[in-house]
């Protein structure tokens, strides 16, 4: 680990030989140096606490609800949402905050509906739930299929992002930026497990809330805290003037709207990594607690990103210091929080900012890596190919093995799609888990009558159909591809998706007369009861 | 394997139902209004609410965000007042 500390200590300095603005890349390169040991040196701690199954995925269950709150946070809040919401802001005003409330609605839906089921029927992964008392190997792999393709896809957005970022940031080469970025994932997720991930994420969410709540009060600050004068200000800077204050052109059609709202409800609550986080606290009232904090949080986060979003457009949106000859921000609309940092708090805070970006990105990747490891080695090894009649050090040692292979992958992705329109793909990480993982957990937990035949081909459906119309739709098949005219319509699949997989799991479970599908219903209730009271979490379950 | 679904459980789920509904309500509708006008009727959102800067839209878009939390302030706090104890009484008539 000293080698690699080192090597990116080397990388730095190379980058600031060549790059020239040196200045400002030191203090950041600082903070960044620091965080990196703090939290290898963590991952050294975590290693030592990480050498069963139970403590590698889970962190042993420990985890307090205010800590998981902060994990969780500090899963979801990513360098897209912090950089790329209130660059949103600071582009169309109102139109932003569409996007904050939208990644926050999936939160309530979690709570109510899912996060405490979850931790009573669950060890390590959702499928467990999905699997219950569905037949293990079709459920396991379709859940599995659901889970990689939601987190690889994350990842590949992740990566290119932060290469990018970190170029400017750093001034590193966009190469030396992923693998840096990759080599850290796989070490922190390799050592440490889910312990040192958990860590990761709380030290950057406090890292993360800290600097957007010094950027915040110190925009306010300026205007004495009357929001009056705030909005007054701002709107008398922007080209678009007043109408920044309300809806503009980013939803225009009704059936987006419905389409993006469903995926972004639901998604939420089918995320992996998210989920996982569920697991790491010892019983349902620690994981309702920590779902109460984490919407706490995440929640202010936003509140913060729209008040940076309006301080950029009044504070730096005229100032040629960040603009390039053609009056575009430098680096683009989503570094408009970057370039705020400095504005109010000189070289220090864009430096903090800038090493928190990099935290917060390594932190997110973790975290997806994790959930995308446990998928192969705990869904599709060890209980889908050799049936949970494994050794749990088998199991273990897959599980490290995915990981590294997940992490290599993601450079490779990440370095391919360098120059690709890499920003449909959250949406379709969105859509796939709003499409397939949460119908399969949300019918598994209350529809009696869920068989595993509804379930593997209304599953299936769901994740085809998302993939399919959002390769077909005006993203990829136009924008990307470059084609005419799309095939289907909607930018937005989920609407269309969800509703063929709750139709076709509704269809093909209540025409299922097999002698399974009736064992399966039976076991129903003993499921329920287990679900809503999380009696019988100890007992040994035979499946 | 038969677990005995008393009386006890049976009120559990009622009452958990009874909380569940209305927070999972006072989630989904407000939020597809909010979606419903920005697609439907933008223009609703632009007028100033009472004599300040700041526009219905971004008023009641903040209030959202603050919504969204106070439903998981309730639940967490109905849930851990009326729910465990019914939970807890399951558990000993087992």
């Amino acid at each position: 680990m000293n080698k690699l500390c080192l090597s990116i200590l080397l990388f730095s300095n190379l980058s600031l030989a060549s790059d020239g603005n040196g200045e400002n890349n030191h203090i950041s390169i600082i903070m960044f140096i620091l965080f990196v040991s703090v939290t290898l040196f963590i991952t050294y701690w975590a290693s030592k606490r990480s050498s069963t199954a139970d403590e590698f995925y889970t962190a042993g269950g420990n985890i307090t609800g205010l800590q998981n709150g902060l994990a969780i946070s500090g899963d979801f809040m990513s360098a897209a949402s912090f950089l790329g919401i209130s660059g949103l802001v600071y582009l169309t005003g109102f139109d932003g905050l569409i996007y904050s409330i939208g990644f926050l609605i999936g939160w309530p839906i979690i709570l109510l509906l899912i996060a405490e089921p979850l931790r009573n029927l669950g060890k390590y992964s959702f499928a467990d739930v999905v699997s219950f008392r569905l037949n293990q190997r079709p459920i396991r792999i379709l859940a599995a299929c659901g889970s990689l393709s939601t987190v690889i896809l994350y990842l590949i957005a992740q990566m290119v992002g932060a290469g990018k970022l970190i170029e400017i940031l750093f001034g590193l080469p966009y190469y030396s930026a992923v693998m840096i970025v990759g080599g850290l994932m796989i070490l922190y997720v390799t050592f440490g497990g889910m312990l040192a991930t958990t860590w990761v994420q709380i030290i950057k969410a406090i890292l993360l809330l800290f600097g957007a709540t010094i950027i915040a009060l110190l925009v306010l600050f300026q205007f004495n805290f009357d929001l009056n004068l705030f909005f007054n200000e701002a709107t008398n800077i922007h080209i678009k003037g007043i109408s920044i204050l309300s809806p503009g052109g980013l939803i225009s059609d009704p059936v987006s709207a419905v389409s993006l709202g469903l995926a972004l409800m639901f998604g939420t609550a089918g995320l992996p990594h998210i989920l996982m986080r569920f697991f790491t606290v010892p019983n349902a009232i620690q994981a309702r607690k920590s779902v109460a904090y984490a919407t706490g949080f995440i929640g202010y986060f936003y509140l913060l990103t729209f008040i940076i979003g309006f301080g950029a457009i009044i504070l730096i949106s005229n100032n040629p210091a960040y603009l390039d000859s053609s009056k575009v921000l430098i680096g683009g609309n989503n570094m408009a929080a970057i370039h705020l940092a400095d504005a109010v708090g000189g070289e220090i805070l864009l430096g903090f900012i800038s090493a928190v970006a990099f935290a917060t990105i390594l932190a997110v990747v973790s975290g997806l890596t994790l959930a995308g490891a446990s998928a192969i080695s705990h869904d599709l090894y060890a209980n889908a190919y050799l049936k949970g009649k494994q050794s749990e050090k088998n199991e273990m040692f897959i599980s490290k093995l995915a990981t590294i292979l997940l992490g290599v992958l993601t450079i490779y992705l990440g370095i391919i799609f360098q120059n690709q329109n890499v920003a449909f793909m959250v949406g379709l990480a969105f859509a796939i888990a709003a499409s397939a993982n949460f119908p399969l957990l949300l019918l598994s937990i209350y529809w009696k009558k869920l068989t595993t035949r509804g379930a593997v081909i209304g599953g299936s459906l769901g994740l085809f159909s998302a993939i399919t119309f959002v390769i077909l739709g005006p993203v990829v098949w136009v924008d990307i591809f470059g084609n005419a005219n799309p095939i289907f319509p909607y930018k937005y699949p989920a609407l269309f998706s969800m509703t063929i997989t709750f139709t076709t799991i509704w269809v093909f479970s209540s025409f299922d007369k097999s002698e399974n599908g009736y064992k399966e219903i039976k076991k129903f209730d003993s499921q329920y009861f287990r679900s809503q009271t999380g009696i019988g979490i100890d007992a040994k379950t035979t499946h | 394997m038969k677990k005995n679904y008393n009386n006890h459980f049976h009120n559990l789920v009622k009452l958990r139902l009874k909380i569940i509904r209305p927070l999972l309500f006072l989630t989904i509708v407000p939020y597809f209004c909010f979606i419903g006008v920005i697609a439907f009727k933008p223009e609703e959102f632009s007028p100033f609410i009472f004599d300040t800067n700041i526009s219905l839209g971004i008023f009641l878009g903040l209030l959202l965000i603050l919504l969204i939390f106070v439903i998981t302030l309730i639940y967490v706090y109905l849930a851990n007042k009326f729910i465990e104890p019914k939970i807890g009484l399951v558990r000993r008539n087992e």
